[in-house]
């Protein structure tokens, strides 16, 4: 019998809300110009993330947040908590993100642990 | 096999959920759309094509009112129906419900096929709206239906949640305070007959509306104060108003911080990213204290405590004949609720039930009592044979991969559905017809599953032999695989003054590949200098062998001249390997303390071969074959020596025409004698491995055996499983025949050893002693004095953890050892 299969886990909600945090400190940083190099620290913490549940015997395993930022927005998409800002809900893009996505990775498997929140707007293209 | 219904479903105004009773315990099924939650939106959306139910289709429930509906549950039983734009049809909240049900069967990962159900119904539901709930259920496939009132149903879950069979006489309330409606119910149980005696309730009245609140109460006028606005609140509530996206996350964070405020005294929210009319940046952080929300809720439930009141004066009891009032829906996690509803009744409040889902854990302990009675019709369902044969790339760049198939078979009535396996992607119920197709998009550099599932016209799943659907994005299966291990040359701290590979890409790793490493210099380089060196030599091979063996096919040296700046030991040198899929090589090292990136890209094909490091290894293997020539000797193990003397022959040669060579040499006489140089260093590496695998074997059971006795005596549980692990895999790593693995075994032996050590009195005693010999290297004498006279007190006082730690910052105390900072070649190291 065929079943409905969809991978998912549960990942310890500290490493979400850090990731989550890790993503707004990114987000505003590519609002301003330093150069103290602060994106390197940023991405050294994503990289271990992206490396939680790595072992020896297992390989590489881990959390991945992504940004859906500017992407198109249908129903069809699960991976997203919608609010739908506007008054017109066609054509809808993602015009902010509140919490990104968050993926579990391990070789080639790819769960999703946390949805991402966002709001999204008609955009006339 | 059971002859008990066992299946209850909640199905809610707001959210429905479904539930099993299996031997004696009740699960309620996990929405597999939607991770993490184990209820169902009753929301219902539809495009020209097909239909979403759920999650997905209460984002749309707002801003697309024509084509998408929701709390019908208030209509059932009433002629209205419901005009759908999408589809140009009309749909009665009979059908609406039924779909939901339907989609609440897909929650079911069992296998089983449902026939009979218990549904509950609220408990004002008169007998059309009672028997319209029945048809849904009927409409969505069930053969039987059985209705159970919602307050009854959380009173079974609380009974049986208090495995009491036979609940005492009496009477008690049922407050059901959901997301978006209010229900409060007297039950009364009299001879062992449970029953409702009376209801009131607020169809419009839940936990969305406490949100709004903190936004419209709270938040905005506290903009407002700081900032200027004209019309704020209408520029954000409004669908066409300047802040209506500022609005929704707000409302995100509404909801956040009344979570928060469950658990916590005081809750902040971050009001930011636009701007007020003059210009301003807003940048707030709003503090609301728990009080401040309680008072914001307060009418309101003080409403709901009103409705209360006017059943307990109808029927004429007292508060004390009333002996709890049991608390369902999610806003009763709010302590406020709890806490007002009990000081003015003075009833007190029961919260021991899961109060999601509490509803269809009863309905589902009703189900277990109830028998199956479906008319045998002897009828066999014939199953429709559907073959699909599909047709789609296998690897993809692209961000969506276009799906199509083509389905032989009667189609007729039946629906499909594609989802991804990772829960990110659902297609939606779609009619299925001959031709179909579908763009799926996918999860970049990751290989995507989907799953392409076909129902029957109750959305019970038919058999076809279609198989899961899998896309690689991003990185091809063409990608070349690495044709052997690529290491990193790293200072060996185990065997001062010698190097070890630590292993970055294994073989066969696919192409391409990145990974970085950090670690802490062991040496300091000062600006300008050029004494030390940091080497960051990339090696192809594999990593067992001696570094000198592998191919070198990229090298960063870094020296005092490079930097911008002094950078010390034990601050991080970050190193970053990639290889792309035509095979170059990139290595980038950054130092933390200067802030400088050092990068450069190798193409294999131009081989880059540094004259100054061929020398150094040159000289090193010189020595090293030194080494093993004497000691073979004095192992009187003739044959290895001679074969190490004649390779000796070879070396000097080699070891003349380096010396040689200039800095720039240009011609090809380098690449030469660095090929000539590993051959010779394979060769070593195969002459004396016996020698190092006798060695680390010899070593390994002399720490296993230690470390028994320690376990014995000290050890813990934990430690124990550690060391038990390691002696299940001795077959596997003792057949490798390489001494680092076992080396590693037996490091890991002695950790366990290290961690026993410190706990033992005798072993903190004897190191304290040494420490007081050492007292006058210390850096920071008074520290010292002041560490010992603590120490002295803590064996006094058999306080061992205690003097542990003093041991660890005397320890601290102590000069570096002189051992550590002999000559390092690598300038970090394992």
């Amino acid at each position: 019998m065929q079943k409905n299969k969809i991978i998912s886990v549960k990942a310890p909600q500290l490493y979400l809300d850090l990731l989550n945090q890790i993503f707004e400190i990114e987000k505003k940083t590519s609002q301003i110009e330093e150069t103290n190099s602060i994106l390197r620290n940023i991405n050294k913490m994503k990289e271990i993330f992206g490396n939680i549940f790595s072992s020896d015997a297992e390989g590489e395993a881990g959390l991945i947040y992504y940004n859906p930022i500017d992407e198109p927005y249908n129903e069809t998409r699960t991976d997203l908590e919608v609010s739908i800002a506007g008054s017109s809900a066609e054509n809808l893009f993602i015009t902010e993100v509140i919490k990104p996505i968050i993926r579990y990775r391990k070789g080639g498997i790819n769960a999703i642990a946390q949805k991402g929140v966002v709001i999204v707007e008609t955009k006339d293209i | 096999m059971d002859n008990t219904i066992n299946f209850g479903i909640d199905l809610g105004t707001t959210n429905s959920a479904i539930a099993k009773f299996v031997k004696g315990d009740v699960i309620v099924f996990t929405n597999p759309q939607d991770y993490g939650r184990s209820t169902l939106p009753s929301v219902v959306g539809f495009r020209k094509d097909k239909m979403f139910i759920g999650t997905q289709a209460k984002a749309f429930l707002e801003k697309d009112p024509k084509s998408v509906m929701g709390v019908f549950k208030r209509k059932m039983g009433t002629g209205e129906s419901f005009k759908i734009k999408a589809i140009n049809e009309s749909k009665t909240p009979i059908e609406l419900s039924a779909l939901v049900l339907k989609e609440l069967k897909t929650f079911v990962n069992t296998g089983e096929t449902l026939e009979s159900v218990v549904i509950t119904v609220p408990a004002s539901f008169d007998t059309i709206q009672s028997n319209a709930t029945k048809e849904a259920g009927l409409q969505a496939g069930f053969k039987q239906v059985i209705l159970l009132q919602e307050p009854i149903a959380a009173s079974l879950a609380y009974a049986n949640m208090k495995k009491e069979k036979e609940m005492q006489d009496g009477k008690w309330l049922v407050y059901d305070l959901g997301g978006g409606t209010f229900d409060v119910a007297l039950i009364e149980i009299k001879n062992g007959e449970m029953k409702v005696l009376e209801h009131e309730g607020d169809n419009f009245l839940g936990g969305a509306d406490f949100d709004r609140m903190i936004i419209e109460k709270v938040i905005i006028p506290k903009i407002n104060a700081q900032y200027s606005f004209s019309s704020l609140e209408d520029d954000m509530k409004s669908a066409l108003g300047k802040y209506n996206k500022k609005y929704y996350v707000l409302l995100h964070r509404a909801e956040e911080t009344k979570i928060l405020l469950s658990a916590k005294s005081s809750a902040e929210i971050i009001v930011d990213g636009f701007e007020d009319e003059d210009g301003n940046e807003v940048d707030m952080e709003i503090t609301i204290t728990r009080s401040e929300f309680n008072e914001l809720i307060k009418p309101e439930i003080d409403n709901t405590i009103e409705m209360i009141k006017k059943i307990i004066t109808k029927k004429s009891l007292m508060p004390t004949d009333i002996q709890f009032t049991l608390m369902v829906g999610g806003s009763t996690y709010i302590p406020y609720v709890r806490q007002r509803v009990e000081e003015v009744l003075q009833i007190p409040a029961n919260c021991e039930i899961d109060p999601t889902t509490a509803v269809a854990i009863g309905a589902a302990h009703y189900a277990a009592t109830k028998q199956i009675e479906i008319p045998k019709t002897g009828e066999v369902k014939k199953v429709t044979a559907i073959s699909i044969k599909p047709a789609y790339q296998k690897t993809s760049k692209e961000r969506e991969e276009l799906f199509a198939a083509r389905i032989t078979g009667n189609v007729e009535g039946l629906f499909y559905r594609i989802t991804r396996q990772d829960g990110g992607f659902d297609s939606g119920l779609k009619k299925l017809s001959a031709r179909i197709s579908e763009d799926l998009p996918l999860v970049e550099n990751a290989y995507n599953f989907f799953q392409l599932i076909v129902y029957d016209s109750q959305n019970t799943i038919v058999e076809t032999d279609m198989e899961t659907i899998g896309i690689n994005s991003g990185f091809g299966i063409s990608g070349q695989p690495l044709p052997d291990d690529i290491c990193l040359e790293v200072d060996d701290y185990d065997t001062p003054g010698t190097t070890r590979l630590q292993q970055i890409f294994q073989k066969n790793t696919i192409l391409p590949t990145k990974r970085s490493l950090t670690f802490p210099l062991n040496k300091t380089i000062v600006k300008g200098s050029s004494d030390e060196v940091i080497r960051v030599n990339v090696l192809e091979g594999s990593h067992l062998a001696l570094p000198e063996a592998n191919k070198s096919i990229g090298c960063i040296v870094i020296t005092g001249k490079n930097l911008k700046r002094d950078v010390s030991k034990g601050s991080d040198i970050e190193i970053a390997i990639a290889i792309s899929e035509s095979r170059d090589l990139t290595i980038a090292a950054y130092l933390n303390m200067a802030d400088q990136e050092f990068k450069e890209t190798f193409n294999p094909k131009v081989r880059n071969t540094k004259i100054d490091l061929l020398k150094l290894e040159v000289s090193d293997l010189s020595e090293k074959l030194d080494e093993e020539i004497e000691q073979a000797k004095g192992k009187e193990d003739y044959v290895t020596a001679g074969i190490l003397s004649k390779l000796k022959l070879e070396m000097e040669t080699v070891a003349d025409e380096t010396d040689n060579l200039t800095g720039d040499d240009v011609t090809d006489k380098k690449y030469q004698l660095e090929d000539k140089k590993r051959k010779i260093a394979q060769e070593i590496d195969n002459a004396t491995k016996n020698k190092r695998l006798q060695i680390a074997k010899e070593h390994y059971y002399e720490t296993k055996t230690e470390c028994e006795k320690f376990l014995n005596e000290n050890g813990n549980d934990y430690e124990r499983k550690v060391f038990n692990d390691i002696v299940a895999s001795e077959t596997t790593f003792m057949t490798t025949n390489s001494p680092i693995k076992i080396q590693e075994k037996s490091d890991e032996f002695h950790g366990i050893i290290n961690k026993i050590r410190w706990r033992i009195p005798e072993f903190l005693k004897d190191v304290f002693n040494w420490l007081k010999n050492e007292q006058t290297k210390m850096n920071d004498q008074t520290q010292a004095r002041s560490q010992m006279d603590a120490g002295r007190f803590a064996i006094e006082s058999q306080n061992w953890d205690r003097l542990r730690e003093i041991n660890y910052s005397l320890i601290d105390l102590l000069p570096r050892d002189v051992r550590e900072q002999s000559k390092t070649k690598i300038g970090f190291g394992l």
